[in-house]
């Protein structure tokens, strides 16, 4: 029915720059997470696609419809609210119906569709309540509800579930899945958490500072982050670095603080000639600990102090102080380890990520 | 033998206060209360049971404390006797009723209009609130009176509304700004999305959300002109048209001079409207008239 | 929309701004066709004018009293009523009726109760022994402005008592519970922790109504009409005299001015204030 396509679209408030010149495309269909931290301009750009907020600069359009000067109330979108947005004096039921009333459909029309959004979000014994006697979760639906009775062409959410403590988080994640499969809209969906982008996403958009780093699906950002923002943000917990040098006369030696890193000749090859500091970036899960012996034969290794032992019941995480930095590994909980004990973790070289100490920019 | 001496020479256990009472600051508190308790009832008392006095005793040189006996004759009087209460009563209910809404009507739009216009309307607003509050009634009269005098609305009821009214806004169209403000803007939006116009949204979503703010406005309005003892004094000079402040001061500063019952009635009955509409919003009075203080500087 | 709200805020407080402006370069006497320009004249003349200056003076002495003895009597009344609970708020509602009075019946009572010939004040002192002969409540200088004071005070402090109340309401409880661990209680609970929180109220509600006292005519107007002779005369009397007993329009005009530039400055400074506390 709809993609989406932003063309060079950019946002300034004064002299600040919310958004930098951005270009995205979201297909048809799909469910497109936008992450970032606070202040990385992902609402900005949720309400730019809405028409809350309009655009300094650039286009938008919905299919081949260009929609930029079209008002809010015509771009035919719904909206899912941080804070609901539901209206306080009418019952679920009004809240719903709110927008059919405004499009002019005859009152059999507007309760039928009321009814079915109602059922299949599981809030028909609600219909007559007014949201101050809804509980979180309840209203949460609503609010998915009275989105939903409107077949819009695009399905925009803002944060929805970060009011909502862990349980229903998880159980709302689901939810809104199962509602986006029943609707069939173009979904675009904001938040900071980068578990809920990990489990939703088709696609994730990860942002930071007004622009968008890197777009792809989970597993493209996972395993092949394209800067240290995007590698440090997605997964948890965060990906370590550590500082390396490379030794002169030695390309396919790095080395810094307690890390002695041996290269593979492919990797090397990827690496240019001229950088010689880096960072380098581990995923907790390839932290693998050995004894003394193993480690003088690793082609990889780092080396470091216990400080906290995170036991999580079905596993643990170990965070290690190596020279200043520290990295966190994951692994079984039958593993023991003291504080302030010396560890050494082998590494497969394959798994290293490897960036430009000064620009951040992967390396490989 | 050894279990007594290990109790004995432990170390000696943390001694908890218990929680004092405090019988002096607990009667300090009722004293201080009692005293201004005393302080403003006694008045209340005093105009209520004058009122009840029959005429000899409430004009008497010597007051009695307690009536001797109750008389209702002074609060008839009031509908029946030469002083035309009824004619000013009603003239005062007519105008701050149609006052109170105009202003209301108008406070709305520009309030709402204010409180979704940005940060930079915001100090405008509120300097010219403060402005008109400040300008005293008594520098805005002589225009009003000459502005009036030339349209040919001195003594009449169009007139006095205009003045009232004129008055209202500015204050009015501040606390309606305060009672929007909290209206969130996500609600706004949502019904943006849901396809309504300004207009729409403000009428089917905001406005209703708003209608103790609206209340209190009025209320305020109408507190305001029922007091109000200039404009009348000054736009209205027919005993016909005339309200409740100029119309009894005159008479009791003159025909009924030391009719203390009379007055007393006379007051009891003005201040009921006010003191009623005054604690049906007492709650969101407070608000009305700080909040938009505080957020406008 | 904002245009035409921008539109009727300007009518209905800028016009009668300029005109006021515009009036007090004039001699404008306000029955008679005979007006000409006379540029500062008024200004001139009104700084030689001792009832100028006394109704000034009058006005500090009422704003200043009221404001004060009103802001101490609601403050101690808000703190000592704070923990009323259920069925004895009416207490509270109770203390606030004289606020919502019109002013007029304030200032019939209190014409009443201070009468020298039978007013129930001097009956009840002289009753007590606490003075001998009757206090000339409303005829004598000094003790007039003492008299319309205090009724004003009556009528005001439920005013601060109701905004001291809500402001307690609104100190977060975590603090109070935090100051109760730190073993706050009594009377450094109530100057270290709320006082401070009380801060803003007392401002604006400081501000309000040292606006509507400079503005108060109906209650010192139906009690002594100023006077004896200027005794309570404020400026708002003074102006209100000028204008229509006189009926000369220029002069009243440009005390106006002058009275609406005195209170900006006090409007600029508490707005100062204001900002200051809330960055």
């Amino acid at each position: 029915m709809a993609s989406i396509t932003l063309q060079e679209v950019e946002k300034r408030f004064g002299e600040t720059a919310a958004l930098r010149p951005t270009d995205l495309e979201i297909r048809d269909h799909e469910f497109l997470v936008l992450v970032g931290p606070s202040g990385s301009g992902k609402t900005t750009l949720l309400r730019l696609i809405a028409g809350l907020e309009t655009l300094t600069g650039g286009e938008i359009y919905f299919g081949d419809q260009r929609v930029t000067d079209v008002d809010v109330g015509d771009r035919d979108i719904a909206m899912v609210f941080q804070n609901y947005g539901l209206y306080p004096h009418m019952s679920v039921f009004g809240n719903m119906a709110f927008g059919l009333r405004r499009r002019r459909m005859d009152r059999a029309a507007i309760t039928d569709k009321v009814q079915e959004a109602a059922r299949l979000l599981r809030i028909e014994h609600l219909l007559e309540r007014k949201p101050r006697q809804l509980s979180g979760g309840q209203r949460q639906r609503v609010a998915l509800g009275r989105a939903i009775v409107r077949d819009p062409a695009v399905f925009l959410l803002d944060e929805p579930l970060s009011n909502l403590d862990a349980h229903l988080r998880v159980q709302m994640r689901a939810e809104i899945l199962k509602v986006h499969r029943a609707v069939t809209a173009t979904a675009v969906y904001v938040t900071h958490d980068q578990v809920e982008a990990m489990t939703m996403g088709d696609r994730i958009a990860v942002m930071s500072d007004g622009v968008i780093q890197q777009v792809g699906t989970p597993d493209d950002l996972y395993d092949h982050p394209v800067n240290r923002f995007v590698a440090g943000f997605i997964g948890t917990p965060s990906m370590g670095f550590v500082e390396c040098a490379r030794e002169p006369g030695e390309p396919d030696l790095l080395t810094g603080t307690g890390v002695r890193l041996r290269l593979p000749a492919e990797r090397v090859a990827a690496l240019p000639a001229k950088a010689e500091r880096v960072s380098v970036g581990v995923r907790p899960e390839r932290l693998t600990p050995t004894g003394r012996g193993d480690a003088e034969s690793a082609s990889c290794t780092i080396e470091g102090v216990v400080e906290v032992v995170e036991p999580l019941g079905s596993e643990q995480h170990v965070l290690v102080a190596v020279g200043e930095q520290t990295v966190t590994a994951k692994g079984p909980r039958e593993e023991h380890f003291e504080i302030g004990e010396k560890v050494v973790f082998a590494l497969d070289p394959g798994h290293l990520h490897i960036f430009d100490a000064e620009s951040g920019e992967a390396l490989t | 033998m050894t279990t007594v001496t290990d109790t004995d020479t432990a170390a000696p256990a943390r001694t908890y206060r218990t929680r004092r009472r405090l019988p002096i600051a607990r009667a300090v508190v009722i004293v201080v209360v009692a005293l201004f308790a005393v302080w403003t009832l006694w008045p209340l008392y005093w105009m209520l049971s004058t009122s009840l006095k029959t005429s000899r005793e409430a004009t008497s040189l010597t007051p009695t404390v307690w009536p001797h006996s109750l008389d209702g004759s002074h609060y008839t009087g009031l509908f029946t006797g030469s002083l035309p209460f009824t004619n000013y009563f009603v003239n005062s209910i007519f105008t701050s009723l149609v006052s109170a809404l105009v202003a209301v009507l108008i406070s709305t739009l520009a309030g709402y209009s204010f409180s979704r216009g940005g940060y930079r309307l915001n100090g405008a607003l509120s300097l010219a609130v403060l402005a008109t509050q400040m300008l005293p009634l008594v520098v805005l009269i002589a225009p009003l009176y000459l502005l009036l005098l030339k349209a040919h609305l001195l003594n009449t009821y169009l007139g006095l509304v205009i003045g009232y009214t004129s008055f209202g806004i500015p204050f009015g169209a501040w606390m309606m700004k305060g009672f929007f403000d909290g209206v969130p803007r996500e609600i706004e939006e949502a019904a943006r999305v849901d396809g309504y116009s300004r207009f729409g949204i403000l009428f089917r979503v905001v406005i209703p959300l708003s209608v103790p703010g609206l209340v209190t406005t009025g209320v305020f309005v109408f507190m305001n002109t029922w007091n109000n003892l200039l404009y009348p004094l000054t736009l209205i000079n027919s005993d016909q048209k005339q309200t409740l402040p100029p119309g009894l001061l005159q008479s009791f500063s003159g025909t009924f001079k030391t009719d203390w019952g009379g007055m007393m009635a006379a007051s009891i009955v003005t201040s009921l409207p006010l003191v009623i509409a005054f604690f049906l919003v007492q709650r969101s009075m407070v608000r009305g008239l700080t909040a938009g203080a505080l957020a406008g500087t | 929309m904002t245009a035409p709200a921008l539109a009727v805020l300007a009518l209905v407080i800028g016009y009668p701004i300029v005109r006021a402006i515009i009036l007090s370069f004039y001699h404008y006497p306000l029955l008679s066709p005979f007006r000409n320009f006379i540029g500062a004249g008024n200004y001139q003349r009104l700084a030689n004018d001792p009832v100028f200056w006394q109704s000034l003076v009058n006005t500090g002495i009422f704003t200043g009293a009221s404001v004060v003895l009103g802001l101490l009597v609601g403050l101690v009344l808000a703190l000592a009523l704070e923990r009323l609970q259920g069925p004895w708020r009416f207490v509270r509602g109770v203390l606030l009726t004289p606020w919502a009075m019109p002013v007029i019946v304030v200032a019939f009572l209190f014409q009443f109760m201070f009468d020298e010939q039978g007013g129930i004040t001097d009956a009840l002192l002289q009753r007590t022994g606490i003075v001998h002969h009757a206090i000339p409540w409303l005829t004598s200088p000094n003790w007039a402005m003492v008299a319309v004071t205090l009724a004003n005070v009556w009528q005001q402090a439920p005013f601060f008592l109701l905004i001291f109340t809500a402001a307690l309401g609104g100190v977060p409880n975590e603090v109070i519970e935090a100051a109760r661990i730190d073993r706050a209680r009594g009377w450094s609970m109530v100057a270290r922790i709320k006082l401070p929180y009380l801060r803003s109220a007392a401002l604006v509600g400081a501000l309000l109504m040292i606006i509507q006292n400079f503005n108060n005519f109906p209650l010192i107007w139906a009690m002594t009409e100023g006077g004896p002779g200027y005794s309570t005369s404020t400026l708002v009397i003074y102006v209100y005299r000028l204008a229509f007993t006189s009926f000369n329009v220029g002069y009243s005009s440009a005390i106006g001015v002058v009275w609406l530039v005195l209170l900006l400055f006090i409007a600029g400074w508490f707005i100062r204030v204001l900002r200051g506390q809330n960055s």
